[in-house]
């Protein structure tokens, strides 16, 4: 007998969960979690408030589920959620402390034990370079390097037209690379 | 050309370019080393960003399982309407129950009408009310091939005008509103299901 499709079962999923089915709904939370939880976390570099805003996209979801249409793609909905909120709080933050930038820019220490110091260097000033870049531009180069999301999705969960989302992916990774140079340099050399 | 082909470079990098745009950019950076050297970049700032380590998160189950337990109720007017439900069904019943409805008054009509002509069953369908109501039925049924009388009913009532053509339009326009209802369920039913872009209607839910 023929397995059912992938697709069958999310969409049998998110009818189950529409009609109030919280274990169906944890499934879902199980399948896009991992996912969610990396972008918001490249989006604000912060590993707690990235779990607290996947929670609260959830939250979200589980709430305006029952008019989701489930012929949308549900990871692009919850995706546009979760930026949204976290967009919301750290445009929130960014006013509540702006004399306190500078200590949000001190890289995140949970990046692992592993990690060392050269990396961390590396780490801390690929964080800092990604946290210079406007919300726009960094929306759309996260959804991009870590989402995966294609130019159309990402418009599609940006709202915004896909030249949009072209020329904010040029502005993000022209200006990365502006950033960077002595570490591009240094790397380009190596491989040289 | 140059610039426009730079702009170009994140997309080829993405393999966002098909056709005519992805051969037209390949063969501008086999004879560009600018942008050759611009892609290579690019490609670096790509990689580093993947390769910047993530952090260990709560792991999936244990973060669903805490979430679900902290999910609000949903009210009853919160749930979606079942695509399958009565409802939807009742309205296309109903009105092929009403069309069903005025065929079978139509064809009995017509029926007893004739009957009553051929003088089988007496004065019995008197009841209907004869004269103009029965001639009408008896005209409409002629016309749509029905066997109330032939085709001398209706050249009969051409002369009077009124009846026929009230009671005419009357019969037109109850099948036509049947057909018109019955297309905009359809239509409903349609519009309801069809498939939408997330950024049009699930956008509105966030």
């Amino acid at each position: 007998m023929a397995q059912p499709q992938t697709a069958d079962i999310e969409t049998a999923l998110i009818e189950q969960a529409q009609h109030g089915d919280r274990n169906a709904f944890g499934e879902l939370v199980c399948r896009y979690y991992p996912a969610m939880v990396q972008v918001v976390y490249r989006l604000c570099g912060d590993t707690g408030l990235a779990e607290d805003m996947a929670q609260e996209a959830f939250l979200r979801a589980w709430i305006n589920l029952p008019s989701f249409r489930p012929q949308s793609s549900l990871r692009n909905w919850l995706y546009r959620i979760a930026v949204n909120a976290t967009l919301d709080v750290l445009r929130r933050r960014k006013e509540e402390t702006l004399e306190d930038e500078a200590a949000q820019m001190v890289p995140d220490q949970a990046a692992g034990p592993e990690t060392t110091l050269i990396e961390k260097e590396q780490v801390a000033l690929l964080q800092q370079a990604m946290r210079s870049l406007p919300e726009a531009a960094r929306s759309v180069l996260v959804l991009r390097e870590y989402g995966g999301l294609s130019y159309q999705e990402i418009a599609s969960v940006l709202d915004v037209p896909v030249g949009t989302v072209m020329s904010r992916l040029n502005y993000a990774r022209n200006r990365l690379r502006e950033l960077l140079k002595p570490q591009l340099l240094q790397l380009e050399n190596e491989y040289a | 050309m140059h610039e426009n082909m730079r702009a170009s470079l994140n997309a080829y990098l993405d393999g966002e370019l098909h056709g005519t745009r992805l051969r037209e950019i390949k063969l501008h950076l086999a004879s560009c080393e600018s942008c050759r050297n611009e892609l290579k970049e690019l490609r670096i700032v790509s990689g580093l960003l993947q390769a910047v380590p993530a952090p260990q998160f709560m792991p999936a189950e244990r973060f669903a399982s805490n979430l679900t337990l902290s999910l609000p109720r949903r009210t009853q007017r919160d749930l979606p309407p079942k695509p399958g439900s009565l409802a939807w069904w009742l309205v296309p019943a109903g009105l092929l129950a009403a069309w069903f409805f005025v065929r079978t008054v139509f064809t009995l009509t017509g029926v007893v009408t004739t009957v009553q002509m051929t003088g089988l069953i007496g004065q019995a369908a008197n009841w209907l009310g004869g004269g103009q109501e029965a001639a009408w039925f008896a005209a409409v049924t002629s016309l749509f091939g029905g066997q109330a009388g032939g085709a001398a009913p209706t050249l009969s009532l051409l002369n009077a005008l009124d009846v026929y053509g009230a009671n005419l339009l009357d019969g037109f326009l109850w099948q036509a509103l049947i057909v018109l209802l019955y297309w905009g369920w359809l239509f409903a039913w349609w519009f309801c299901r069809r498939p939408r872009p997330m950024n049009t209607e699930n956008a509105k839910l966030i």
